[in-house]
């Protein structure tokens, strides 16, 4: 019946109920000198060596310094590093702890003394608690000079070679660039603000009414404060909260825009405002761009090239608004004087908007889901 | 996107945090799950010991490794099923003694490697015709496959090796899941009535089920008896702590839940219904556990392993309110696991994606299988 309880109960249930067993292994390799930090679990180490002398169920930071040297020791003899096929004597520079979503870990960060003053690639080999935990894995982070790869070791794989060559600024740059790009067209909320700015820029308000617009160049030069305005907002607060200057609740953040866009929608069928639509989109810009901010952290920044990430992730914000204005601008100009685009484009498209960004503010502000 | 943003996590501060020194020496820095007196650590310390002195013991070491694959039943912890891993270590292949083929099995059921399981309970059977472990083993992972008929032939084989308890609960297992509830409660029931002396462990499985059944058919006050009976035998147990929340979170009752699991946050399945309770009340503590669960996925995703892909569907479903990223890895889940709690998430995800074109495998398997559930019924008429 053992058998039947466990089988029948558990073949079941859901496998991992906790986190196996992992180490973080970050590796500092610039090509000339090479250092590391080791994240190991207490667990594990209580397991291995053994740290809770006193047998209590609890492990003091007290208990970990007292066999510090041991857990040195015995890490640091089922780790390897080589740097072009040579190899690195390693020594013990610091003890730290760190909280890990599953638990304390004992942090040893570490020095490799290496032959050579410079060197292309790194040979990591990887044995810790490989004999006690075949389910063991080495969760490896190598740091170019802010450029980072990553690797798994196992007991199939304890051996990685990692090339202390760095990817390019321009490659990281650009995979930047690529994502601001992609973000704003997946953003449907940013994207339908602007939309909502833009819909009525090839008209001109007389007497609270749309009147078609005579020149290109006055709808050109509208959108272009809209564009801008909107631009340096965002610019401004994705900088500062990506720096962590301002944070804003996300709840919050995301409400806003919500709102922002009914806002500008409505403004299209009973307007309000339409000459200072500028002020408008610099208005509500700073708050998109807490939300623009929220996706740069989601994606993570490289510490020692953030203003390379900022800048690139900005402009690929602006390059994709720019692609949606040029496709937008000489069509909605084209047909402004047409029925269709008065009545079924800014009237009724303002509406389906208006109504799209209200059950948002709904579901964001209540958080509920309604749709 | 997804993938681009778990790739980079890895330089995201979730998993690499600030590490400190702690100020004073008598910090507690990690609790364990157990204390050195404990008597299951005890017995574990002397398998260890013996299976030290002679690592090649064949019976030691599949003692050990089952001890530690029930512990980590029991605690929800995978760690233990690693040290399990190293004490079979010494019997690669498959030209091992019954007992260490049936313990290997267990082991790659639990990753998911059920195909190679399988095997590994077949070669024990044809060395030894009655070992009803593996046979019952071999009913679940059918179950788990929804392939019911071949899950009831490993159940009837069952006869003349096991108790009777064993068989009909196995067979009332399969009943339950194929349109016969109510016959199969009935038969559990009358079954556990006729083994007043059968132990905690078997009272606790029988209990459980029969929940679950009286719970299907919409009888709650008769499915909350069975839970408290199971629970009243004082056995830990993740699956019953988890099939009481969802009971109660079903019921409209997350209080109690909050109650029930809150001393259980290392258990991600069990985690994952205390937030899911405590969004229901708009507790604080909703936030800083759904963010915990979060960097738990994110972790288990650094790995390379995605083993418990209907409880992150769930996470992503109830607690981020993502339900086109939930109906994915709902979906993906369902390649694999075919349990009614699977289908469920599916036909959730799906319900909440308005996408019922992608749950017409689980439309189609709830018709095949004649599953009865009200609730299930409910959000498929909803999907058609």
């Amino acid at each position: 019946m053992r058998a039947l309880l466990a089988a029948l109960l558990f073949a079941v249930a859901p496998a991992h109920a906790h986190k196996p067993s992992d180490s973080y292994l970050t590796l500092f390799a610039d090509g000339h000198t090479l250092r590391g930090q080791w994240d190991i679990a207490l667990r594990d180490l209580e397991y291995a060596i053994g740290l809770d002398a006193d047998g209590n169920g609890a492990i003091t930071w007290g208990e970990l310094k007292a066999k510090q040297a041991e857990v040195d020791a015995y890490a640091l003899a089922r780790l390897a590093l080589r740097v072009d096929g040579s190899e690195c004597r390693l020594e013990p520079a610091e003890h730290l702890v760190d909280d890990h979503s599953d638990g304390a870990y004992a942090v040893l960060r570490f020095a490799a003394r290496c032959p050579s003053e410079s060197y292309h690639a790194v040979e990591v080999e990887y044995r810790l608690f490989f004999d006690l935990d075949p389910t063991h894995r080495g969760l490896l982070r190598v740091d170019r000079g802010g450029d980072t790869t990553t690797g798994i070791l196992s007991p199939e794989r304890p051996k990685l070679d990692i090339s202390a060559q760095a990817r390019s600024k321009l490659q990281q740059f650009a995979e930047y660039v690529r994502e601001g790009v992609w973000h704003i067209w997946i953003g449907f909320d940013h994207i339908l603000f602007l939309v909502s700015l833009l819909l009525p820029s090839v008209f001109v308000l007389i007497n609270r009414e749309w009147v078609p617009a005579h020149r290109f160049r006055d709808t050109f030069w509208d959108v272009f404060r809209v564009a801008t305005s909107f631009t340096v907002a965002h610019s401004i607060t994705l900088s500062l909260a990506a720096l962590s200057v301002i944070s804003l609740p996300s709840r919050l953040v995301e409400s806003t825009i919500a709102l922002s866009v009914v806002l500008a929608a409505l403004n299209n069928i009973w307007p309000l405002v339409h000459a200072r639509r500028w002020a408008v989109a610099f208005g509500f810009g700073l708050i998109h761009g807490f939300g623009f901010a929220s996706v740069l952290a989601d994606l993570g920044l490289p510490r020692d090239a953030l203003l390379l990430a900022l800048v690139g992730f900005n402009l690929g914000v602006e390059a994709g608004q720019l692609a949606i204005i040029a496709v937008f601008l000489p069509l909605a100009y084209a047909a402004r004087r047409s029925a269709f685009y008065r009545r079924l484009v800014l009237a009724g498209g303002s509406a389906l908007i208006a109504a799209i960004a209200m059950v948002w503010l709904a579901e964001r502000a209540l958080d509920v889901k309604l749709y | 996107m997804r993938r681009f943003g778990v790739a980079l996590l890895l330089t995201a501060t979730a998993v690499w945090a600030a590490p400190y020194t702690p100020s004073d020496d008598s910090a507690v820095l990690e609790r364990l799950p157990t204390r050195r007196g404990d008597p299951v650590m005890a017995e574990l310390r002397q398998l260890r010991a013996a299976l030290a002195a002679s690592p090649k013991d064949a019976a030691t070491a599949a003692q050990l490794a089952q001890r530690y694959f029930d512990l980590a039943m029991a605690e929800g912890d995978p760690r233990y099923v690693g040290y399990a891993e190293a004490a079979l270590r010494p019997w690669p292949g498959d030209d091992a003694p019954a007992e260490i083929l049936f313990t290997r099995g267990l082991l790659r059921q639990y990753r998911h490697d059920f195909a190679s399981g399988m095997k590994d309970f077949e070669r024990a059977l044809q060395r030894e015709p009655g070992h009803v472990d593996a046979r019952t083993w071999r009913a679940a992972i059918f179950m788990v496959q929804a392939d019911y008929a071949a899950a009831a032939r490993e159940c009837a084989a069952l006869q003349g090796y096991a108790s009777e308890l064993t068989t009909t609960g196995c067979l009332a297992y399969v009943e339950a899941t194929t349109g016969k509830t109510r016959a199969a409660y009935d038969r559990l029931s009358a079954a556990l009535m006729r083994h007043p002396n059968a132990s905690a462990g078997a009272r606790l499985w029988t209990e459980t089920r029969l929940a679950e059944m009286a719970w299907r058919l919409g009888d709650a006050p008769l499915a909350e008896r069975h839970f408290s009976a199971a629970l009243k035998l004082g056995v830990t147990d993740n699956f019953l702590l988890a099939a009481y929340a969802d009971f109660l979170l079903e019921q409209k009752r997350p209080k109690e839940v909050v109650t029930l699991l809150q001393d259980w946050v290392r258990s991600d399945t069990l985690l994952l219904r205390l937030a899911i309770a405590e969004r229901a009340l708009k507790l604080p503590d909703a936030r800083a556990h759904t963010q915990a669960l979060g960097e738990r996925f994110a972790a288990a995703a650094l790995r390379g392993e995605r083993l418990h892909m209907g409880e992150e569907a769930r996470y992503l479903l109830d607690l981020k309110g993502e339900p086109r990223a939930a109906l994915a890895v709902a979906l993906d889940n369902w390649k694999e696991q075919r349990e009614p709690r699977d289908a469920l998430v599916v036909l959730d995800a799906a319900a909440a994606a308005k996408d019922a074109k992608a749950a017409a495998p689980v439309l189609r398997w709830l018709e095949e299988s004649r599953f009865e559930s009200e609730r299930m019924r409910r959000v498929a008429a909803s999907l058609r």
